[in-house]
């Protein structure tokens, strides 16, 4: 159930007895630039590391472990155009404590406090606290690009959106830009954020609507000025490939592959793409799977994924570096087989069984409830019953899956040879 | 079939012994659409050294052959079982541990087929040698792939500083050169003597209803005929404090060093389930207590900017072993395994070890128990662990609630010994990184 809690300011509340937890999620949302991605994900440090009230960390935990351990998590992600701050509060259902507490409210009080109050002084956060959370969040970019499947993922996404500043741009942001922000900039983005953004609160757990509408509506929202806009990223394709090789001292090679869909969130071959992808890349029968790594031993792990705000879908493998031209072939060979109709009405049925499974299991986890609440809010479309959006998985035709196979183009090689 | 409520937390579990020994529990959860099953074998890395079913002598494994067994698993004389649970609509997959092979499903639909060639699967091996050459290839990447993270390499590196003859310091999957020596015949000795329904359990949780449930396994383990029971002797080097290796480094491609300290366990443990599991939880209180980050000295430390938010320390308590690391990313690796050395060591004075943050730290605790138990996949990878014989998950708020400073005390006086302390560094690879 939904209620407007401040101009352009809306409360969503979904009533369950299925967990132990209460969570309680403020998002705002805006477009995604490279500039914002740096400073809203400093910002989401400086807010969840302390506040006014909570001027330490520890002070912060304290009252976090006085909260039953609730868990507080202020985080930043990019989805298609927009770009997203979330501030997450997660409370045990005060019905399985010990004692008669009255933790709802409480939660609420301190989200008020850390989003409302936080360390800003005479127009700047607290020095200490900035320069801290700077050096450590250029670390922790820095400490992504150690992982190398996430750096063969970056890097990819940096080949592929070659011609777009925003979206080559990681939603963490990057590090020199982080290096460069000053916390006056930061106190004013802040402002900026509160005043401009787009804000939703969703609250899912074994409450009414009635226990959080007052609290929250006293919040000191503000005036605010809210332009709405496209939330997928749209890319025309081209017709070359876009190559990009680096040589690094790893064993296992990767090979990453970005591929033009066209195809978008709950558009009309929205389900058609999704069997297409369960056929090529998505599962453990898929073909990348069955053919690339365990019939041909080509690969350790070769699956395929749907970028759906961006219309996008990739390829991920790791490979042994001498083997990447017979690994690019037979991923080639894979999609062809799809294009020519070379699926059995077994292997059929069991893309459409496991992605009904999924989600199914997703509507079993609260933060892809709370997600997908979320986007049926902003995306109507795809507010569909279980029955619906079981029948719509069901009427996929193998025709179908092959016209999207065909369409399918691929954009973006990126391949990291090992020389260790 | 033994029903047993914890009213307090709205959990009614169900449990039963078959004759051929295998423990079953079942928690049912009407609300949720999956089903998750877990079955589990009491063996893993670890379990190199024993006298197989039947036999008097010891032998000795090939190094990652219980991860290389579970691979195999899979692979049947007519094709993949991933491919029958993904037509079934399920997904698959299984873990190896230290101490523990576990493999699972979950799905949303076809709960009693799934369940059927999950048994059906486990309790069948096929290995031959083709299979098992195919498999090196395979098994070969994988091993190549966790050399190339770094907190894995850090993580055995203080292994192999702690337990230097042990196999724990051996990676679970084993080495390119270990496995190239695993044959078909080494994998049915391994099988036959710790795949014995004794040695498992199976646990499920979600959807289900719980007689026709038990039922069902009831019947499916009825058709089978096992050898009979025959207690495992497993045999492990023995070490002693002169062992260990003080201190120890390694150069990886990291943009940032690390400094970790680990505490090794040599004095025997409480011998009773609920003992051990306040044993446990009062280690886990201690190290919140001192360093975590409602302590001062976390404050300080990582105000001075020795730690950053890679900073963690965890206490892990197996089947035969049990050690402490403490440590993170820090541009001074050796200041800060001296600080947390010094600490450790001074913690019987430090205020931060005061009956007032104990109550503080235990609603922490409590809080954070409770929140965990919105996974099904949590709730049956603790109970599978089986560690504490008759004390469970559902028995943690108790447990917490048990604990006062006396239990602290004794932990201290217990654990945190200094000749039991190794230091692992790792420095960035310069010329590679």
């Amino acid at each position: 159930m939904s209620l407007v809690l401040a101009e352009n300011i809306n409360l969503h509340v979904i009533p369950t007895k299925k967990y132990k937890t209460i969570q309680i999620m403020i998002r705002f949302a805006t477009e995604m630039t490279r500039e914002k991605a740096s400073l809203r994900t400093l910002l989401s440090s400086m807010l969840e590391t302390n506040s006014r009230h909570y001027p330490t960390s520890t002070a912060m935990s304290k009252k976090l472990s006085e909260m039953y351990g609730a868990r507080f998590n202020v985080g930043t992600n990019k989805k298609g155009n927009v770009h997203q701050l979330n501030l997450v509060l997660s409370i045990v259902n005060p019905k399985y404590l010990p004692h008669e507490t009255a933790l709802l409210e409480e939660g609420l009080m301190f989200l008020n406090e850390v989003l409302f109050s936080p360390n800003i002084k005479d127009g700047q956060f607290d020095l200490a606290t900035f320069g801290r959370e700077k050096n450590n969040l250029q670390s922790y970019i820095n400490s992504v690009y150690d992982d190398k499947q996430s750096h063969a993922a970056l890097s990819l996404q940096e080949l592929y959106f070659s011609d777009s500043e925003a979206q080559k741009t990681p939603g963490f942001g990057k590090a020199e830009d982080v290096a460069s922000i000053t916390s006056e900039e930061l106190a004013t983005y802040y402002l900026k954020m509160l005043r401009e953004d787009t804000v939703d609160v969703m609250v899912l757990g074994d409450v009414s609507t009635e226990d959080v509408a007052e609290q929250l509506a006293s919040f000191a929202w503000g005036e605010r000025a809210v332009a709405e806009n496209d939330q997928m990223y749209y890319q025309k394709p081209h017709g070359d490939v876009l190559e990009k090789k680096e040589t690094l001292p790893v064993k296992q090679g990767k090979l990453n592959m970005g591929y033009h869909t066209g195809i978008y969130f709950h558009d009309e071959n929205y389900f058609a793409m999704q069997v297409f992808n369960g056929l090529f890349g998505g599962f453990p029968h898929s073909k990348l799977f069955v053919n690339v790594r365990e019939k041909e031993s080509m690969a350790y792990y070769a699956s395929s994924s749907l970028d759906t705000f961006r219309g996008m879908m990739t390829v991920q493998t790791g490979i042994d570096s001498q083997n990447r031209e017979k690994v690019l072939r037979l991923i080639e060979e894979q999609r062809q087989a799809v294009i020519d109709g070379q699926v059995s009405d077994e292997v059929m049925l069991q893309t459409k069984a496991m992605l009904k499974n999924h989600y199914l299991l997703s509507q079993d986890n609260p933060n892809a409830i709370l997600e997908s609440e979320y986007l049926k809010l902003k995306f109507p479309q795809s507010a569909l019953t279980d029955a619906q959006w079981l029948g719509k998985l069901e009427s996929v035709t193998l025709e179908e899956v092959q016209q999207v196979a065909k369409n399918v183009r691929l954009q973006a090689i990126y391949f990291m040879e090992g020389n260790a | 079939m033994e029903k047993k409520e914890y009213s307090r937390l709205n959990e009614v579990l169900y449990t039963k012994t078959l004759p051929n020994g295998l423990r079953i529990s079942l928690l049912p959860k009407p609300d949720f659409h999956k089903t998750y099953a877990l079955f589990t074998t009491d063996y893993g890395s670890i379990d190199e050294e024993f006298i197989p079913l039947g036999e008097k002598e010891f032998v000795k494994v090939p190094d990652g052959i219980a991860h290389f067994l579970e691979h195999k698993m899979f692979e049947k004389e007519d094709g993949d079982v991933f491919q029958v649970f993904g037509r079934q609509g399920a997904s698959a997959n299984a873990f190896t541990s230290f101490t523990k092979t576990s493999y699972l499903f979950s799905t949303t639909d076809q709960v009693e087929e799934n369940l059927t060639t999950l048994l059906d699967f486990v309790q069948s091996p096929y290995f031959t040698e083709g299979t098992v050459e195919k498999e090196k290839g395979i098994i070969g990447q994988e091993i190549q792939m966790y050399n190339d993270d770094p907190n894995w390499r850090t993580f055995f590196g203080l292994l192999q500083g702690m337990y230097p003859k042990h196999p724990l310091h051996i990676d679970i999957a084993g080495t390119i050169e270990s496995i190239a020596e695993i044959t078909a015949d080494d994998l049915y000795t391994c099988y036959q003597t710790f795949y014995h329904p004794s040695n498992m359990n199976l646990f499920i949780v979600g959807n289900m209803e719980p007689e026709e449930m038990m039922a069902m396994i009831r019947n499916n383990q009825e058709q089978k005929t096992f050898a009979p029971p025959q207690e495992i002797s497993r045999k492990f080097p023995q070490e002693s404090p002169a062992d260990l290796v003080k201190v120890s480094s390694l150069q990886l491609p990291v943009s940032r060093p690390k400094g970790y300290l680990g505490i090794k366990g040599f004095a025997p443990l409480p011998e009773t389930g609920f003992e051990l599991l306040r044993y446990r939880t009062a280690a886990s209180l201690f190290f919140q207590l001192l360093i975590g980050p409602t302590s001062e000295l976390y404050l300080s430390m990582y105000n001075e900017g020795l730690i950053d938010d890679s900073f963690d320390y965890e206490f892990i308590l197996d089947r035969g072993f049990y050690f402490a690391d403490i440590g993170g990313d820090t541009e001074n690796p050796k200041e800060l395994t001296g600080k947390i050395k010094e600490l450790l060591l001074t913690a019987q004075d430090r205020p931060e070890i005061s009956e007032e943050r104990l109550q503080l730290l235990k609603k922490r605790m409590t809080g954070n128990h409770l929140q965990s138990l919105n996974s099904l996949e949590y709730i049956a990878n603790q109970f599978s662990k089986d560690q504490f014989g008759e004390a469970t998950l559902f028995d943690m708020s108790a447990v917490i609630d048990s604990i006062e400073m006396k239990d602290i005390q004794k932990f201290i006086d217990h654990f945190i010994i200094e000749n039991h302390m190794v230091e692992f560094f790792v420095y960035p690879d310069k010329d590679e990184a």
